[in-house]
């Protein structure tokens, strides 16, 4: 909302002129000035001056040679406008004078005539939307040349852009804000005096009066609706002045009837619209639900198709407006308008909100009325605009109709001793007191530990103790109070095991060179093709957004993967060369039935890995491998105390020969895979390129590491080396091992895999070697020997090939 | 010992004269060899050449049986000694030897210790989950517990159970995601506080990091940044205890003691409504041009209130027994003013110029 500060002087008896207070005490207290701005800030040294011949330019007739009476002397200014006339005033920047854009005048030549300094037009004084016609700006004949044009304009002034809370409708008006800042700063306020004349509601006189058939308030949504009358139309510009400040405070002036109405909805904050009251289709107006599929085209030029939900103002069945919203063009102001029908009326926000949200109309009218209008405004508003247009002389008020469907109940809320010392720590009665009767409440019951205030008209926000509560804390200031922590613990707080897992598993990440990343939980259906998901793929149950920003962020992620594979392939097109791991925690998302909102919501870690453009190292070694992925995983995992299985797997965007399943007591819980040589080419990735995603929820139940015991007797190794199909999984011979071994053997670990030269076609051989150990005794050579040769024999016997 | 001598030689004992000359001459022979050695293996032929079964002492020894039994005695002692001397002097010889030995290897075998590391070096955290993390732990030494609740979300607890009915103006404070499903993404970690009254009770303290959405995009927001939403419910809970949570909190993660300043503000949710302030941590509020605060001196750091009577009631809490507080932070702004960041949009990306650049050579 914005707001010039002249405009409030005008109607605040401040006690000291001082903007930067107010400004800080308005932010205090909830309205926050976000910026303060001089208008044209660069226009500088331009003066009013006076046309007082104009001829042709002799050797060129595109160009008018114009000699002003500058109020020190003459002056020759060489224009193209065609618009001005002997006796105009207009703004004229002397050689030395700086326009809006920054321009420094300067006397220049055209074509043999020296033009000393320009006549400016709106552009050039940096307020475009001020300009009524084509050319020089053309100001009151009866200012004196001479002046300097800021004051005149009205540009000594500033412009507060203040953010307003959605609670406080009636702050979108400098009347409103004027009462604010009176009782924020205990200062007083100018009373508002309507003109009595042209509020007058008595018997119908004027023969546009009696020719109105009348208002019907047909469906909920309008409590209030008045018309206002007025004959003599003579449509023209609004004094400049006003258009100025219009077009200061964001508004375009378009005429002196709209204009009129605009400023007054910017002193009241009560929306108005003009109708041409000759273009109504009958003399009367209904307001109710709109029919469905009802046409209407609004001021815009466009046409909306309305639904029920919707409220209009209809005459003779048709309608002329969207209330509270926006005016039809059929009934538009126009260049021809002899005769107005001015609408004050107040809507209901739920319906004026559900209309322009529907629409995306979010007009100014629409604004206010969504954070509610004061339903005191209505005639005042109405009284307020025709004193506008018989002071501008643009028409001749006649009288009013209103229609009301209801009457608003005076809202009476309690304030007590014991709530405002909870809460605020106070308990001065007398001063909550004066603050809320500053604030426009009136106290009704004054008791020791509990008033009663009427709630004003305008403060539809306030209905229970609290709203008085934040009142008083507000203006108070809550900077005033002590700050203390809250007294009891009743709980010691915790971390709990779900942060506890992410911030040891981030660690353990990062210790072994993964750095973080968080990704867009939004991606590109597009991924879902590029890593070849299909789509009765449980990757593909995706949720979709119906207002994604681009397709780009338009679903919501199944897997980890798609970000972090979009994040690598952007890396490497940045021109990122080095080697590339990164992990992520975050949560993936999908549709699932049976679930509370029908949606499935897993925290995983993912990672990625990819050797990088140049993977050259001081060290020769490769760091980075599907083993050394494999590693980090179980790092991670281990560390939870989380033992894995990884089986061979198939993954859409996983190498065939290169995935696994990772799984946990026989449940799948994640995967490694490296992608796709194909998808890796497509995305510009140098290959190999590792992935990896676990879902955190058994991490996150573990119980954590166990520990082992220290050994007493010494042990005894014995090494087995077998002769497997090269298809065989190691580990599947390790559990055989492990299940034929003596009671003595403590661990198998693998030591040597080969095949190749020496073995047959197809063959390879795997090596282990076995601790034998007892914890009784130590074990004699013989008993190992022995139960070595057991293994042997028994490993036989399943088939295997010993060597 | 010289009268010893003369007297032998009077008694013409040309033996023992023989022994002590013999002693004397050996010994000098020995340390001349000694010096001449230069590894182990000169060593050990000294060694055998002076203590060896035929070695020079060894024969000499052996010749002592010829000697006057008298003499005898003091002739052994005088061997003896020699033969200690000389193993003493081959012992430390070798130490010599293999001291030098090992000196030399280690010279050769010396390192450019400024070669880089072998292996991977750390990784690195993503600024906001860090801060997310500091700032959780910063409130459990409060007394909160973490809660945690769906980012997608349904209407009733992003907004209804928050006191924000449907065509309530606050709506068009956050511009919201919806899904096809009749969902939505959370616009704010607060529909996890009605979660939370509903499934514990009061009294209560929570505290809710994670991820909110937003259908914004501009260089100060992206439609996706993360929140820490805060909860306490109890009884006689005051604005005074809002304050002294914030500003203890505010001290901890910047590190330092911070001028605040709070701001009455609205949310439909909290009655009454507050923002906090922060003394720009960048200026302190003394560089007019500073780029942090835009030289207000201030950078907002959280909206809170005290919670309103319908959403304790949305939660099944007895407004009348129990009041509290709750907030909500930025945890994005929080950690670019923590690490001095200026761009929010570079935070998701996964851009290892951003996220690791600045250690890379």
């Amino acid at each position: 909302m914005k707001i010039c500060w002249s405009w409030l002087k005008e109607e605040v008896n401040f006690k000291i002129d001082n903007m930067e207070h107010v400004v800080e005490r308005l932010t205090e207290t909830g309205s926050e000035v976000e910026s303060i701005e001089k208008p044209v800030p660069l226009l500088k040294g331009v003066v009013t001056a006076k046309v007082k011949s104009i001829k042709g330019h002799p050797d060129n007739p595109n160009l008018l040679v114009v000699k002003l009476d500058t109020g020190k002397g003459e002056a020759t200014c060489v224009t193209a406008a065609k618009n001005l006339r002997a006796e105009d005033v207009v703004p004229y920047a002397p050689p030395g004078a700086t326009v809006a854009d920054g321009t420094v005048m300067a006397a220049r030549e055209f074509d043999g005539i020296v033009s000393e300094g320009m006549m400016l037009s709106a552009d050039e004084i940096g307020l475009p939307d001020i300009a009524d016609e084509f050319g020089i700006l053309r100001l009151s004949e009866s200012e004196k040349p001479g002046k300097d044009i800021r004051p005149i304009l009205g540009l000594d002034d500033y412009v507060l852009d203040i953010s307003i809370t959605p609670n406080r409708g009636d702050l979108l008006s400098v009347r409103g804000l004027a009462q604010e800042v009176a009782a924020i700063l205990d200062v007083s306020i100018n009373e508002l005096r309507p003109n009595k004349g042209f509020s007058d509601s008595g018997p119908s006189t004027s023969d546009m009066e009696k020719e109105f058939k009348g208002i019907t308030l047909q469906d909920e949504g309008c409590s209030l609706y008045a018309l206002g009358f007025a004959d003599n139309v003579k449509i023209g510009p609004s004094p400049v002045k006003e258009r100025v400040r219009l077009s200061l405070l964001g508004m375009r002036p378009i005429n002196n009837i709209v204009d009129a109405t605009n400023l007054v909805m910017l002193y009241l904050g009560q929306p108005l619209h003009a109708f041409d009251y000759d273009l109504l289709p009958e003399k009367e107006i209904t307001v109710r639900s709109a029919r469905e599929g009802e046409k209407i085209v609004t001021l815009d030029g466009k046409e909306r198709s309305l639904i029920p939900d919707d409220l209009v103002i209809a005459s003779g069945g048709i309608p002329v407006a969207l209330a509270g919203v926006m005016g039809g063009e059929n009934t538009e102001i126009n260049d021809s308008t002899k005769r107005i029908a001015l609408e004050s009326a107040n809507f209901d926000s739920v319906r004026v909100s559900k209309t322009y949200r529907r629409l995306g109309l979010p007009s100014e009218a629409a604004y206010r009325f969504a954070r509610k209008v004061d339903p005191a405004k209505v005639t005042i508003a109405l009284s307020k605009t025709f004193e506008y247009l018989v002071k501008w002389k643009a028409a001749r008020p006649l009288g009013q109709v209103m229609e009301r469907s209801g009457e608003e109940q005076p809202r009476y809320v309690e304030l007590t001793r014991k709530n405002l010392k909870k809460v605020l720590l106070l308990e001065d009665m007398d001063l909550a007191s004066t603050i809320l009767r500053r604030l426009g409440f009136i106290e009704t019951t004054k008791e020791e530990d509990r008033r009663v205030f009427q709630v004003p008209s305008f403060r539809a926000d306030v209905s229970i103790e609290e709203d008085l509560i934040e009142e008083v804390g507000r203006v108070w200031g809550y900077d005033k109070m002590e700050s203390r922590l809250p007294a009891v613990t009743r709980k010691p707080g915790d971390i709990t095991k779900r942060m506890r897992t992410e911030r040891q598993l981030r660690n353990i990440a990062m210790g072994r060179g993964y750095a973080e990343a968080i990704t867009y939980s939004f991606i590109s259906p597009d991924l879902l093709k590029t890593l070849r998901i299909p789509e009765d793929s449980p990757l593909a149950n995706c949720v979709t957004l119906s207002n994604p920003l681009s397709k780009e962020q338009s679903i919501m992620r199944t897997s980890l993967a798609f970000g972090l594979l979009k994040a690598a392939a952007a890396n490497i097109r940045n021109g990122w060369r080095s080697p590339i791991r990164m992990f992520e925690i975050g949560k993936v998302f999908s549709l699932e039935d049976g679930t509370e909102l029908g949606v499935k919501e897993n925290l995983h870690i993912g990672g990625i890995v990819c050797l990088g453009k140049d993977s050259r190292f001081v060290w020769k070694e490769q760091v980075d491998d599907f083993f050394s992925v494999k590693a980090d995983i179980m790092a991670l995992t281990e560390a939870k105390g989380v033992l894995l299985e990884f089986v061979k797997g198939e993954y859409p965007f996983g190498h065939k020969g290169q995935s696994a399943h990772i799984l946990n007591n026989g449940k799948v819980i994640g995967y490694l895979c490296r992608l796709k040589p194909k998808i890796a080419e497509e995305l510009s990735l140098p290959q190999p390129v590792l992935l990896f995603e676990l879902d955190l929820e058994v991490l996150e139940r573990s119980k954590g590491v166990s520990f082992g015991k220290t050994n007493k007797y010494p042990a005894v190794y014995r090494d087995i080396s077998i002769l497997i199909d090269k298809g065989m999984p190691v580990e599947k011979v390790k559990v055989d091992v492990k299940d034929l071994a003596s009671q003595y053997v403590r661990s198998v670990r693998l030591f040597d895999v080969y095949e190749g030269k020496g073995l047959p076609e197809g063959k390879r051989s795997v090596a282990f070697t076995l601790e034998y150990r007892s914890e009784e005794v130590t074990l004699r050579d013989e008993e190992v020997d022995k139960a070595h040769m057991g293994l042997r024999e028994a490993l036989q016997q399943k088939g295997y090939v010993l060597r | 010992m010289n009268d010893k001598v003369i007297s032998r030689e009077k008694w013409g004992v040309a033996v023992v004269i023989d022994i002590e000359r013999k002693t004397a001459e050996i010994k000098d022979l020995f340390f001349t060899e000694l010096k001449k050695a230069k590894g182990p293996e000169d060593l050990e032929e000294i060694r055998v050449r002076f203590l060896g079964k035929k070695g020079n002492i060894t024969s000499l020894l052996k010749s002592i049986k010829n000697i006057d039994p008298s003499e005898r005695p003091k002739a052994g002692q005088l061997l003896n000694q020699l033969k200690e001397e000389i193993e003493l002097a081959i012992r430390q010889k070798r130490e010599a030897l293999l001291e030098a030995f090992y000196q030399k290897e280690e010279e050769e075998d010396a390192i450019d210790v400024t070669l880089p590391p072998r292996g991977r070096k750390w990784g690195g955290f993503h600024p906001v989950a860090q801060v997310m993390e500091e700032v959780v732990e910063i409130f459990a030494s409060m007394g909160f517990t973490v809660a945690y609740g769906p980012e997608i979300e349904n209407d009733f607890y992003n907004f209804e159970a928050l006191n924000i009915p449907p065509h309530h103006p606050a709506r068009d404070m956050q511009d919201t995601f919806y899904t096809t499903n009749g969902l939505l993404l959370r616009t704010h970690t607060s529909p996890v506080e009605v979660r939370a009254m509903r499934q514990m009770g009061a009294p209560l303290r929570i505290v809710v990091p994670g991820k909110v959405y937003r259908r914004d995009n501009d260089p100060t927001h992206s439609p996706m940044f993360h929140q820490l939403e805060g909860l306490l419910i109890d009884e006689d809970i005051s604005v005074a205890d809002l304050k002294g949570c914030m500003e203890a909190f505010a001290n901890i993660i910047f590190e330092r003691s911070l001028k605040v300043r709070y701001r009455a503000s609205y949310f439909p949710f909290t009655e009454p409504s507050l923002e906090m302030d922060v003394e720009c941590v960048a200026c302190s509020g003394k560089n007019p041009e500073c780029r942090i605060c835009k030289g207000t001196g201030w950078l907002e750091i959280a909206g809170m209130g005290m919670t309103h009577p319908n959403v304790l009631r949305a939660g099944g809490i007895d407004p009348q027994k129990y009041n509290g507080f709750a907030w909500g932070m930025g945890l994005d702004r929080i950690a670019m003013l923590k690490y001095g960041l200026d761009d929010l949009r570079v935070f998701f990306e996964g851009d290892l110029a951003f996220l690791i650049g600045g250690r890379q050579e």
